[in-house]
């Protein structure tokens, strides 16, 4: 340690000439360079950390890497399932087999076929020793295994019934990856510098700072129409509208909310809205407090004028739901209607199950979310009015999800913000209600349980949406949770911009998109 | 040999500090939420046993002492192993670490060449309009909170004005918004440092001394009085290194300057151990180092210092 410290001080005027040096170490993008080819410059807030399909689940990772990775479908910004590397697929044996037919002339950035050995690597990676090291494998775990039929043929060979594999077949961890690149360079290097068939390669990831993608010219589905696409992670909301309004960017994901009216004034910035997967609910301690009672839980829902919030505190850019998912989303039910806004019913309600006015009840919630901050208080008046008072207690990300939420230690009531990217009831609705898990801390109901473990053994498209439905209408009925809004997801965009196209599922595709 | 002892004593109590700083970031981030939840925060269909193997994987079940000692291992030897989430911890401080330090001296410069000037016109001219209106705008500066200056100075200067870059690196034109952000914050403190200082030395007799020579009172103030004062004012500003450290973390999120103040708060965030030791313990040990090279080279100006 002595030693460690001298040297670290003997380095010390070094240091200051590593400072004078430190303008060659720094990425440095010359203003000159936008003028030789078309560069298109993207801010989104979060840093994919990490490009590697099996290794990141964030939204950040998937509003770069559809520009990078294919998977074997495609969902296209119409969310409709496309054909990707497999031209075509067919469920044999029983739906225990499931065959894809590969399309052929692929190649990878560096040069390496695509073919059905490229797509037994892919998976046998992501289920074996690689995979298992993060978040991703847990999806795929009912492939069982893969078979190489020929060069252009490959077989899944199931091990119990997916019927969202097909979906998921066209997102995160199932990108088809180079097995030659990944054996030649090493797993920690393809992390950072990785290969896949996209319309773009990557030219440099630096952490924390950005990501430059170019234009790969031997994609096999048309041409990029920039020639390179600048990615900027900015962290701070207002650092993102500085740079939006400042033509710093062209286009900037992840907008807020209370962002939208600066943008709406500004001249040279558009905002661009589509139906998102987002949605914000409140969830009830069923099995303590006030809230066991379910007549109590529906006082709260009815007291809450839902229709007016989203006008007023979300600029009208949100969808009132009765259920945790937006209209998108297989499984929803036109049918079912939320809860209308009646303080008088609600008083009524209350009464009735004896809560005593002025009775005080709590709301847990993480405190990265600044428009909610804003709408807490909004419910608390909403409630102060049928005689409910209202503690909002504020925590911070980590450790609302880690003790708060996972040990049940919540008050009456707490905030759960979830987007499924499948657009599948079943990716919230199974972590909402289904006993045992991890964001499920109360519920443990044997009718749901069935519900949903018959929503998941069947290919039946029918039997599933029923099965879907009736876990919305059952929550409904016993008002377990209190759905608030489904979001839209926000872009602005500048209007040097052509050909932009907004992505529901965030996952961006920059290729059909130029710049002035 | 009073100075070795002197040098002897200095050093081991900077390492002690540091090992302290480092055991106790070990000791509370793992207090604090299990970074595995934060990786899959946003992953469905996880199981218990999911969360298992990546814990394993990440070394996480082994006993905190292990963990700790790998820690230290790691930070001996430079090597400062892999973050959880975005591979080689030194790659990232590789970019992080020079963008810091070249904020961090271009703000003092900045600083330094405003403050000096002013405080010492300040402390010539004391109790004129100027003197009054200089201590006036540094009480000013001093309660700006330096995340809204950061905002007003990209407001006028990158909205309005397009002149500068709104954030990130992009090339020396962007150094200039943060470094000015935290310069007028630092020389509102400086201001005042060096008024006092001149005002104090102009008082003192060799001051009246060289006065009385008839030398002009150029010479006086800086050859005499600035001089003297040098030793005074470099100190204290070696010593408000750890407060810039400090003030960077805001300044470097308010405009995306990819240095170790962003990293830092994204390891608090994400729960990432092996970055947020790593971030922590080199700037405590350059603030330990910075004030430590403060304190040897006043003992060694200074023998009254020496006997620790």
């Amino acid at each position: 340690m002595t030693s460690f410290l001298t040297s670290l001080l003997g380095q010390l005027p070094r240091r200051s000439v590593a400072l004078a040096a430190a303008l060659a170490v720094l990425p440095v993008v010359a203003p000159g360079q936008a003028e030789a080819q078309s560069v298109l410059t993207v801010a989104q807030s979060r840093d994919p950390q990490n490009l590697d399909p099996i290794d990141t689940f964030r939204v950040a990772w998937g509003s770069v890497a559809s520009n990078i990775f294919e998977g074997l479908i495609l969902r296209n910004e119409d969310l409709e399932l496309e054909p990707g590397l497999a031209t075509s697929w067919e469920f044999l044996d029983d739906d225990t087999r499931i065959r894809f037919h590969l399309r052929e002339g692929v190649v990878f950035h560096n040069g390496e076929p695509f073919n059905a050995e490229a797509v037994q690597y892919t998976f046998e990676r992501l289920l074996g020793e690689a995979g298992a090291a993060g978040p991703q494998r847990a999806n795929y775990t009912s492939i069982d295994s893969i078979e190489v039929v020929d060069e252009q043929t490959v077989d899944f060979l199931m091990n119990q019934p997916d019927p969202v594999l097909i979906t998921k077949l066209a997102g995160y961890g199932a990108m088809i990856v180079p097995p030659q690149y990944i054996e030649e360079v090493g797993e920690e290097a393809f992390d950072m510098h990785p290969v896949g068939t996209g319309p773009f390669q990557v030219v440099e990831y630096t952490p924390t700072v950005g990501l430059q993608l170019a234009r790969f010219d031997g994609y096999w589905n048309g041409e990029a129409q920039v020639d390179e696409v600048n990615i900027r992670f900015i962290p701070e909301a207002a650092t993102r509208m500085s740079e939006l309004l400042s033509g710093g960017v062209d286009i900037s994901l992840d907008i807020e909310t209370n962002s939208v009216e600066t943008i709406r004034n500004a001249g040279n910035v558009g905002l661009v809205t589509v139906d998102g997967p987002s949605v914000t609910i409140l969830r009830f301690h069923i099995n303590e407090g006030i809230t066991q009672d379910p007549r109590v839980r529906r006082a709260i829902t009815m007291a809450i004028d839902r229709p007016t919030i989203i006008e007023a505190m979300l600029g009208g850019l949100a969808s009132p739901i009765a259920s945790a998912q937006g209209a998108g989303s297989f499984g929803y039910d036109m049918a079912l209607e939320p809860y209308p806004f009646d303080p008088e019913g609600a008083r009524a309600l209350l009464a009735e199950a004896g809560v005593a006015p002025r009775t005080e009840i709590t709301l847990d919630m993480n405190n990265s979310n600044d428009t909610f901050r804003e709408i807490s208080q909004v419910i608390a008046a909403y409630l102060q009015a049928v005689g409910l008072e209202l503690n909002i207690r504020s925590h911070e990300t980590s450790v609302y999800f880690n003790d708060i939420l996972a040990n049940g230690r919540t008050g009456e009531m707490y905030l759960f913000g979830w987007g499924g990217w499948t657009f599948d009831f079943d990716n919230t609705a199974y972590l909402l209600y289904h006993t045992g898990e991890r964001n499920n801390p109360y519920i443990d109901d044997a009718h749901l349980n069935a519900l949903l473990d018959l929503e998941r053994s069947t290919y039946d498209r029918d039997v599933r949406e029923q099965a879907l439905q009736d876990v919305a209408a059952y929550a409904n009925e016993n008002a377990l949770d209190l759905p608030l809004y489904n979001t839209a997801t926000l872009y602005g965009v500048n209007e040097r911009v052509q050909g932009f196209v907004p992505a529901p599922d965030s996952r961006m595709r920059y290729m059909n998109i130029s710049v002035e | 040999m009073p100075v070795i002892r002197f040098i002897t004593v200095r050093l081991l109590q900077a390492i002690l500090v540091t090992m302290a700083v480092t055991l106790f970031v070990a000791f509370a981030i793992r207090l604090t939420g299990d970074p595995v939840v934060m990786m899959v925060s946003e992953a469905s269909n996880v199981t218990e046993e999911d969360l298992a193997r990546i814990r394993e994987s990440l070394g996480l079940n082994q006993p905190f002492l292990m963990q700790y000692y790998d820690f230290i291992k790691s930070l001996v030897t430079g090597d400062l192993g892999d973050s959880f989430f975005r591979g080689p911890v030194w790659d990232l401080i590789a970019v992080a670490m020079p963008a810091t330090l070249l904020l961090a001296a271009t703000s003092m410069l900045v600083s330094i060449l405003i403050s000096i000037p002013l405080g010492i016109y300040s402390a010539v001219h004391k109790g004129g309009l100027a003197d009054q209106v200089i201590r006036v705008l540094s009480l000013v500066g001093l309660s700006f909170p330096n995340f809204w200056l950061g905002i007003m100075l990209v407001l006028v200067f990158s909205i309005t004005f397009p002149i500068f870059p709104a954030s990130g690196y992009t090339g020396l034109a962007s150094l200039v918004l943060p470094a000015v952000t935290i310069g007028i914050i630092l020389t509102a403190t400086n201001v005042r440092l060096v008024r006092t200082t001149m005002l104090e030395i102009l008082s003192a007799q060799y001051v009246m001394v060289a006065r009385a020579k008839g030398l002009s009172e150029r010479k006086v103030i800086y050859k005499h009085a600035l001089r003297n004062g040098a030793i005074a004012l470099v100190t204290f500003m070696g010593l408000q290194f750890g407060n810039l450290i400090g003030g960077l973390v805001v300044v470097e999120l308010v405009f995306n300057w990819p240095g170790m103040g962003t990293l830092s708060v994204e390891a608090i965030a994400q729960r990432d151990y092996p970055l947020l030791q790593a971030t922590v313990s080199i700037l405590a040990i350059m603030i330990v180092g910075v004030n430590l090279a403060v304190d040897l080279i006043y003992g060694l100006i200074d023998p009254r210092i020496r006997v620790a």
